[in-house]
């Protein structure tokens, strides 16, 4: 698996992995502040409450250890006075640019909740970006330990806030007021959008409104008045009341914490796919035959980690997620990632969904393109079982992947099952994809795509679903295509 | 926050319009201790000075756990 270069912005040290593990480097100077931090009340019952990554120190013998493993990035070597730390390992990172908009609120709420905690212990985040955040399964998880340090009990300003707002607060509200997909805007920007960008959306009324005015109008206002080449600007106006910059701060978050409830995606929203289960075309003999057939699936092969291609809303990834599995839902609708996202938090499902088309799936980012692997990267062999129901038709017709290629794909995602629903030509799905293209596909049946799935995978079995021109497989992965 | 290590960019006109809320929110801040300060006062002059049974509102005791703490005291005695 493709293992991101460490992190480099953060001077007092640098996170990676290596083999497996997730490894992080403290620099001398920071490494006492690190670990007050993890011995504070606030850091506890976060870890309790597993809303921060486990870390522990190493001890001399295993950095010794691991200072002499061949392949250890350089600035494990470069830092030799620093100390190592080791987190636990969150399955399946994923990242903003993937997320619904429910799940960027989630971890902004996450992040805020953690500002506010922290305050009582003396400590303050030094950051404030999505990226600072992974989620194990549906819960949001702050895994940059590093990004909280002891803060100066006199400063009623909190530097990360402008951070706030750009990543969170403005992609929240272009999303919800112009319908921008944060995929597109994750994906060109690393530190999402500044006031100035969002201004220039906004009607001349609508920069009145408070919302704006507080978040986008002002800001973008005074930074037109101000002299960019005033240092004072940037100097710390120190407090000698403690307790009055305490209060402002809590202020702050409680303001910040309002707008940010102020942007929760509604629930129920709609969308083209988001009413597919109550409009498929399936009769309801047909689904129960479907959901027994994939679920038989499932209880036969009990694969741990399942990738559910083109989940809608998350109907099967339930099913597979109730039989243990830790799922990644993917599906291109951000309307429906959000629906399984609610699911799965209010069910307690281990479920990650995430906004993604298998047919353009998201790319390598951040600096040398190593920052945030891609997603084929991170999910090639992730997976002991993989779900393409009602897929291959919008692959094959509206993509036009060949069936080959899908097949490849899938034999490359999966180490074990895969459960495919073919769906012939005949369909009255598929020929509202075609558009009068239906010569395209006037080969393709049943026959041709088994003798296309013989060099990948054995077929344990397959059923017709009754009254409907599509049938379902359960696939076994073969050792080695051939 | 520790400026050496403060490595992100803190916006510009965000970090002014911050700047200027914390000056009022501080103004504030001395508004609710004077309003204390008075309340307080008046309260010692007309002799309705709080009550020293009062439990703090932040700590929460259930009638129950209330009642068996009294019990418990009782047997004791």
């Amino acid at each position: 698996m493709f293992e991101p270069a460490p992190s480099f912005r953060d001077p007092s040290g640098s996170c990676c992995s290596f083999q497996g593990r997730t490894l992080r480097i403290v620099t001398a100077d920071a490494v006492a502040e690190f670990e007050q931090f993890l011995q504070t009340g606030c850091a506890r019952q976060l870890l309790a409450g597993k809303q921060l990554v486990a870390t522990r120190r190493l001890n001399d013998n295993e950095a010794a250890a691991l200072r002499a493993t061949p392949g250890l990035p350089p600035v494990f070597h470069t830092q030799p006075a620093g100390a190592i730390f080791e987190h636990e390992r969150i399955p399946f990172p994923s990242y903003p640019q993937e997320w619904p908009p429910e799940m960027l609120w989630a971890a902004g709420r996450l992040t805020i909740d953690l500002a506010q905690a922290a305050l009582a212990d003396g400590f303050g985040l030094k950051d404030a970006t999505p990226h600072n955040i992974l989620f194990r399964g549906s819960e949001p998880v702050f895994i940059d330990a590093l990004s909280f340090e002891q803060r100066n009990s006199g400063d009623p300003i909190w530097l990360p806030e402008a951070q706030f707002v750009r990543t969170f607060l403005l992609p929240l509200l272009a999303n919800r007021r112009w319908g921008l997909p944060l995929g597109e805007l994750f994906t060109a920007r690393r530190d999402g959008m500044e006031p100035e960008e969002v201004y220039r959306f906004c009607g001349p009324l609508e920069k009145f409104t408070p919302r704006m005015l507080s978040l986008v109008s002002i800001p973008t206002w005074l930074a037109r008045k101000a002299n960019p080449d005033d240092r004072k600007i940037y100097q710390p106006h120190l407090l000698t009341n403690p307790d009055k910059a305490r209060f402002i701060l809590e202020s702050l978050f409680r303001r910040l914490s309002r707008m940010l409830d102020s942007l929760r995606p509604a629930a129920q929203k709609k969308s083209v796919w988001s009413d597919y289960m109550a409009a498929h075309s399936y009769d309801d003999p047909a689904f129960t035959a479907k959901e027994k057939f994939v679920n038989e699936a499932l209880r036969e092969f009990n694969p741990a980690r399942v990738l559910d291609a083109g989940a809608n809303t998350g109907h099967f990834s339930t099913l597979a997620a109730q039989t243990g599995a830790a799922v990644v839902a993917i599906d291109l609708d951000a309307a429906c990632a959000g629906a399984i996202w609610r699911r799965a938090r209010e069910q307690k499902l281990n479920i990650l969904p995430l906004v993604l088309n298998l047919a353009r799936p998201s790319p390598a980012l951040g600096w040398r393109n190593r920052e945030c692997p891609s997603f084929l990267d991170r999910a090639t062999g992730a997976f002991d079982g993989v779900l393409m129901l009602a897929l291959i038709h919008h692959l094959l017709v509206t993509e036009r992947i060949p069936l080959e290629e899908i097949l490849r794909l899938a034999y490359e995602l999966t180490d074990s099952l895969l459960v495919m629903e073919f769906i012939e030509p005949g369909d009255a799905m598929f020929r509202r994809l075609t558009r009068g293209r239906d010569h395209l596909y006037a080969a393709l049946d049943a026959k041709g795509f088994e003798s296309a799935c013989q060099p990948y995978f054995e077929i344990v079995r397959s059923f017709a679903l009754p009254g409907t021109q599509r049938r379902l497989y359960c696939l076994k992965k073969k050792t080695s295509a051939t | 926050m520790t400026i050496l290590l403060a490595y992100i960019d803190p916006g510009l006109g965000a970090l002014i319009w911050q700047s200027a809320i914390a000056t009022i929110v501080g103004f504030v801040f001395y508004l609710n201790k004077t309003r204390r300060w008075i309340v307080k006062t008046i309260r010692k002059m007309s002799g309705f000075g709080p009550k020293t049974t009062a439990i703090s509102p932040k700590i929460s005791i259930s009638p129950e756990r209330l009642a068996t703490k009294v019990e418990t005291k009782t047997e004791v005695r």
